[in-house]
């Protein structure tokens, strides 16, 4: 039943998630590197999580160049393997130990290829409900892909299913998410987007909170108090009369981005939107002008191509 | 897309005959495996037929139907296609001497509620169970990985629940039909037979829904045959009318052939199963009892002894270094 592990060579560890390891492993038949993410099923009390299902579902109906692929998957004594493309960087690393790589034309090729993995991924209704720096791999050929898509599930497009409200990494959620919405839509995505895109450009996350509440007082701090207007409905929200801010008036962008050019502005205010569904959808923003303005995108000849020889 | 599924590629199968093919050879595989002690003539006499098999399978079949009916919360119908169509699946390359349908059945609702995401704990679950829950739940869970692994990890189910929606919208906006709501009963009775067919292994989810619809009009004394032929299939071709309104047909046949097998064979195959089965996959025999040890021990061995911790898959050493000449 187990003869299928005999196919890998593990190369190394790349990493823990919260349900097992992931490693470095060479396919022996192919010679294909891939990555081999092991959830360990044993101990766990309702068996397989229904994230490993949302994760293979959204996996197997997915097949997009910026999203990653799932090659095969294999059952290991008590544990289930996915056999995942392998990715050797990211762009959590890119912020964090490389910016100076992080040019403008550079950043404007990531947030296509952002955006067409999120177009996508819409397309076909799924949701990714946690795109963060961290969910953002890089392969050797300079390409971005969406990754971990743990918390991905179907969404109907009239509604009508409540879904929770605990998903995203904190400093990339919707503010409905943080006000506890259990209807929601794909638009808490592109707010994950903005963020993403305004931290590659500024090399600063956007809102960066310690703790919910903190995250909740700063988005508010900055865009100011939402009003009827900005949020319809917004006092209908679970958690909405649970804690209340000091009232505040939205902060100029040019205060809140310095530095940053008014086309880009322009960009990020696009999704940086307390009503949904004014924020923009990724099919609009991929025709949005920043990117025809110069600098252009790099070409993909002008993507750094992160060393394959880096292994731990 | 049901056109670009898995279900459409790897488990729509193009008649009934593949599907007896199919059932008779893991019959056979099992016996041979199992039955060289015994007589080629007396073999039937300890083993289960083919036929045996079918008659077992459609009595836990109906089991299924009842335990997805009773179940607290109640379940969505989508949960339930779900639950079938991993049955069928399940048991068109195993044989229910391998592994016990009653098992299997729980193990396969339990799968559909995560698949369809109707999230119940298995707590929850195995409430909904007479007799022993730890050990229901236990099985249950030790099934799990052998189940997707049986199904390919092709977890993504078309039901016909969402097409019958669209027929319906699709009526009520071109149709003079009055109130094409009062079909739904129909459509539901028709649904929730088709299950107990093959029907769900050889046709599409839509032509499922459209015969669903179809049979439900007529019991009602209406007729939507223009609307099949004017409507959805005007620019089609003759042709492809024709491949539909024998699925059509056909589908409407075989929900109407459905009946519930006699009690008392049931019983004497029940008899049978419990002596000729797979004892390794009995949870009370104790060879299942030893292999579950075996596995638990064997994931938690520290390393073998080919290499570093850094070079195994887990943490439980299972090192693969493995051609010869890799020394």
């Amino acid at each position: 039943m187990n003869s299928e592990v005999t196919n890998y060579s593990v190369i190394g560890r790349i990493g823990e998630g919260a349900h097992g390891l992931v490693f470095k492993a060479r396919h022996l038949p192919t010679g294909r590197v891939v990555a081999l993410k092991k959830i360990l099923i044993k101990n766990l009390e309702d068996g397989i999580p229904v994230n490993v299902f949302r994760e293979i579902k959204a996996l197997q109906l997915l097949r997009c160049k910026y999203i990653i692929k799932m090659f095969d998957m294999f059952p290991r004594g008590m544990s289930l393997v996915l056999v995942l493309e392998y990715m050797c960087y990211g762009l959590w690393e890119m912020l964090h130990h490389n910016q100076a790589e992080l040019t403008l034309p550079r950043v404007k090729t990531y947030a296509q290829m952002l955006l067409k993995g999120t177009r996508y991924m819409h397309a076909h209704y799924v949701m990714h409900r946690d795109l963060k720096p961290a969910n953002l791999l890089i392969n050797h050929d300079g390409i971005l892909k969406i990754a971990d898509l743990g918390l991905a599930r179907l969404y109907w497009p009239d509604g009508g299913r409540p879904y929770s409200h605990q998903v995203a990494t904190r400093w990339y959620r919707a503010p409905e998410l943080l006000y506890g919405a259990r209807y929601y839509t794909e638009k808490v995505d592109l707010w994950s987007v903005g963020c993403i895109i305004a931290e590659m450009i500024t090399k600063q996350p956007l809102f960066a909170g310690e703790s919910d509440i903190e995250q909740l007082a700063i988005v508010l701090q900055r865009l100011g108090t939402p009003t009827e207007e900005t949020w319809p409905r917004h006092s209908e929200l679970p958690d909405y009369h649970k804690i209340t801010f000091p009232e505040s008036l939205p902060m100029s962008w040019t205060e809140l981005l310095p530095g940053v050019d008014s086309d880009a502005i322009h960009f990020i205010k696009s999704f940086i939107l307390y009503d949904a569904q004014k924020r923009i959808s990724a099919k609009e923003a991929l025709r949005h002008p920043w990117f025809q303005n110069r600098p252009l995108p790099a070409s993909l000849d002008d993507m750094l191509k992160p060393s394959v020889i880096k292994t731990k | 897309m049901f056109s670009t599924s898995s279900q459409r590629k790897y488990w729509t199968f193009s008649d009934e005959n593949e599907l007896a093919r199919h059932r008779e050879k893991h019959n056979l595989d099992f016996i041979s495996k199992h039955g060289h002690h015994i007589d080629e003539y007396q073999r039937y006499n300890f083993f289960l037929s083919p036929e045996e098999e079918r008659l077992l399978l459609k009595q836990y079949e109906l089991h299924l139907k009842e335990f997805c009916k009773r179940f607290a919360p109640p379940m969505p119908k989508g949960v339930v296609g779900t639950a079938f169509h991993y049955f069928k699946r399940f048991y068109l390359f195993n044989s229910s001497m391998d592994y016990h349908p009653k098992e299997i059945l729980a193990t396969c609702v339990y799968l559909a509620c995560k698949v369809e995401e109707f999230n119940v704990s298995i707590g929850q679950f195995v409430a909904n169970i007479k007799g022993d829950r730890e050990k229901a739940s236990d099985i249950i869970l030790n099934n799990e990985l052998l189940l997707m692994q049986q199904l390919n990890y092709h977890l993504t189910i078309h039901n016909p629940f969402r097409p019958v929606e669209g027929f319906l919208i699709d009526i009520k906006t071109r149709c003079t039909l009055a109130n094409p709501e009062r079909l739904r009963s129909g459509i539901d009775e028709f649904l929730e037979k088709v299950f107990l067919t093959d029907a769900c292994l050889l046709y599409a989810p839509s032509q499922i829904a459209l015969a669903a619809v179809l049979h439900a009009a007529s019991k009602e004394q209406e007729n939507l045959d223009s609307y099949v032929t004017d409507m959805l299939f005007r620019d089609a071709g003759q042709d492809k009318l024709a491949i539909l309104i024998e699925a059509v047909r056909k589908i409407r046949s075989m929900v109407k052939m459905v009946e519930s097998p006699a009690r008392e064979r049931v019983r004497v195959i029940e008899k049978k199963l419990d002596r000729c089965r797979n004892q390794e996959n009995n949870p009370d025999s104790e060879i299942y009892k030893r292999r579950m040890r075996e596995a638990l021990d064997e994931d938690d061995m520290p390393h073998s002894a080919t290499g570093s911790s850094r070079m195994s898959l887990d943490t439980s050493g299972i090192s693969q270094v493995l051609s010869p000449s890799a020394s």
